[in-house]
């Protein structure tokens, strides 16, 4: 689905933020791009929609080389969600605001009712289709600008930081929604800072360090590397670093859930009472 | 964003004058240029001019804005040239037919008027590239008593283009990742087209002033009399430039008396 081929890019001020970056992503990919501030991760992204053109190497987006097809026409094939929800609200009314994407692709009038009702209803707000955006709180503007772009039913869906801003609950709303998608078949790209969201969600997970890959690998292999990780700026969730101390004491566990852990633990503390750990 | 005239910083003489002794400077470069008639008068405040921005180490960053004023004088001249009929023709536009005659005072005036544009309106930038803008409206409340309030409100509104640009930025991708595209022929779109960009802008930039205008409240602003903590005195430096600018201005008025 994405190809990235020896990307570079160079703002104009002459910052060279990335540095031959390759990369493959295929359909149904749950992927999150994590690494700490300023390490590229957004300029990454806005290459995935030709919001940005690599400067050196090659981005193909469906077979689309980026450097020669617009944004306006790659928004059709990729979804892409900004930090800021108040970037890109303008209309009076919810509805309008989720159907603005659908006219400019030039969806037909029917599909155009179906389909924003559609997204609405995935992100809880059916009844809000009538409101000002602006007289939402700031969770629910994001929620707005989310569906808004889940209205265009991408194949590809981008998310920049989605989950800022938010709280617990409203966060793991959010992930379960963007899982569902992906389960639906939808690629998912998303950034984030959470490592547990991370962790939890993404199955493959590619860290970015000064704009070169740094890691890239299966979310499990990743997290399981602590001391790559902490060279990034970057630090597992606890329950990976626990697990990751009792390997070194020769316990081999693997384990990636607190319910996991938990099991593991009892097993062992119940097969061998006398033995004292450590 | 780099397309902005901004603080460079730098150590050199003309960074470390005090900001009075700078503005003193465009000012008495406009007089100067403006009392005398002689081309070459002109042209070696230029040149002085060229010399402090090579001193402050801003060459590279006045060239873009050097060169767009070149182009505005070249145009300027080109609109004038053939409007002033005084003086022997010296050529023609079109020698063939004896068309759009160029007379030697002709040439000579427009010479003066582009010199005469790049010398002033090339202190500014070189007056704020070696300048921090806070520094400028100290000195400006300081020595020149202006209220704080206005010195202020000009330092945030500088301070904003940058930071709006930025905003127009995001919002021109975000409507731009929806399908949003900006380039129709259709004249009645062309006028729609603009709403998705500039009332997230408007409303962005609302949110913004207002967050700035409170933290600056909770930080004490407009509580009552202000003190300053940067020393904003005159030093031996300052001193004698504003001598030799002064001079310059004299030698500026008495030529032009006299002649
Ligand atoms: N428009 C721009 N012009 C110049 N430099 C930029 C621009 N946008 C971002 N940068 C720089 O690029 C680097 C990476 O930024 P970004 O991709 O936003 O990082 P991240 O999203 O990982 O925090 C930063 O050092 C930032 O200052
Ligand atoms: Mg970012």
């Amino acid at each position: 689905m994405i190809l990235a081929e020896n990307v570079c890019y160079t703002y104009r001020n002459g910052n060279n933020v990335l540095k031959n970056i390759s990369f493959e992503i295929k359909k149904g990919e749950f992927i999150a791009i994590i690494g700490s501030n300023g390490s590229g991760k957004t300029t990454l992204l806005k290459h995935f929609n030709g919001l940005l053109k690599p400067t050196g190497g090659k981005m193909l987006v469906n077979g689309m080389d980026t450097r020669k097809t617009k944004t306006s026409r790659l928004a059709k094939y990729v979804g892409f969600l900004f930090q800021n929800p108040d970037h890109q609200i303008f209309c009076s009314t919810v509805y309008d605001e989720i159907a603005f994407g659908l006219k400019n692709i030039s969806t037909r009038r029917e599909d155009i009712r179906q389909r924003v009702k559609k997204a609405a209803e995935k992100l809880g707000l059916e009844s809000l289709l009538d409101s000002n955006p602006l007289t939402l709180s700031k969770g629910q503007r994001q929620r707005v600008a989310f569906a808004s772009i889940l209205a265009l039913e991408t194949d590809i869906i981008v998310l920049d930081e989605p989950t800022k801003g938010q709280d617990y609950i409203e966060s793991i709303k959010i992930m379960d929604t963007v899982r569902e998608l992906n389960e639906q078949g939808k690629t998912i790209i998303m950034v984030t800072h959470d490592m547990e969201l991370a962790a939890l969600y993404a199955k493959r997970i590619i860290v970015l360090r000064n704009g070169t890959i740094h890691l890239d690998g299966r979310t499990e292999s990743v997290m399981a590397s602590p001391e790559i990780l902490a060279s990034s700026g970057l630090k597992p969730p606890q329950i990976y670093m626990l697990s990751y101390m009792f390997r070194k004491y020769g316990l081999f566990w693997n384990v990636h859930t607190v319910e996991d852990m938990f099991r593991q633990l009892l097993a062992h503390l119940e097969g061998s009472k006398n033995v004292s750990i450590g | 964003m780099s397309a902005f005239v901004e603080y460079i910083p730098g150590n050199s003489i003309f960074h470390r004058l005090n900001p009075i002794t700078k503005i003193l400077w465009t000012f008495s470069v406009m007089i100067v240029c403006f009392l005398t008639e002689n081309p070459l008068a002109v042209l070696s405040v230029f040149i002085v001019n060229l010399v402090i921005a090579a001193t402050g180490n801003i060459i590279r960053q006045m060239y873009p804005i050097l060169r767009g004023l070149l182009v505005f004088c070249t145009i300027l001249s080109l609109c004038q040239v053939f409007f002033i009929k005084e003086g022997t023709v010296v050529l023609y536009a079109l020698p063939w037919f004896r068309l759009g005659p160029v007379t030697d005072r002709g040439i000579r005036l427009c010479v003066l008027i582009s010199l005469r544009m790049l010398s002033t309106a090339s202190t500014v930038p070189i007056l704020l590239m070696t300048t921090p803008m806070s520094d400028i409206i100290t000195a400006m409340t300081e020595k020149l008593r202006l209220p704080y309030k206005y010195s202020l409100m000009l330092t945030i509104a500088l301070k904003f283009i940058p930071s709006f640009i930025d905003e127009m930025n995001q919002v021109m991708q975000a409507q731009m990742s929806r399908g949003y595209n900006s380039d129709t022929k259709n004249p009645f779109r062309k006028f729609l087209i603009i709403i998705p960009l500039a009332i997230p802008l408007l409303i962005t930039s609302i949110q913004k002033s207002r967050l700035l205008a409170i933290s600056m409240e909770v930080r004490g602003f407009g509580s009552g009399k202000r003190s300053c903590y940067k020393d904003c005195s005159m030093g031996n430096a300052d001193y004698i430039a504003i001598i030799i600018m002064a001079s310059f201005v004299l030698a500026g008025i008495a030529a032009a008396l006299i002649t």
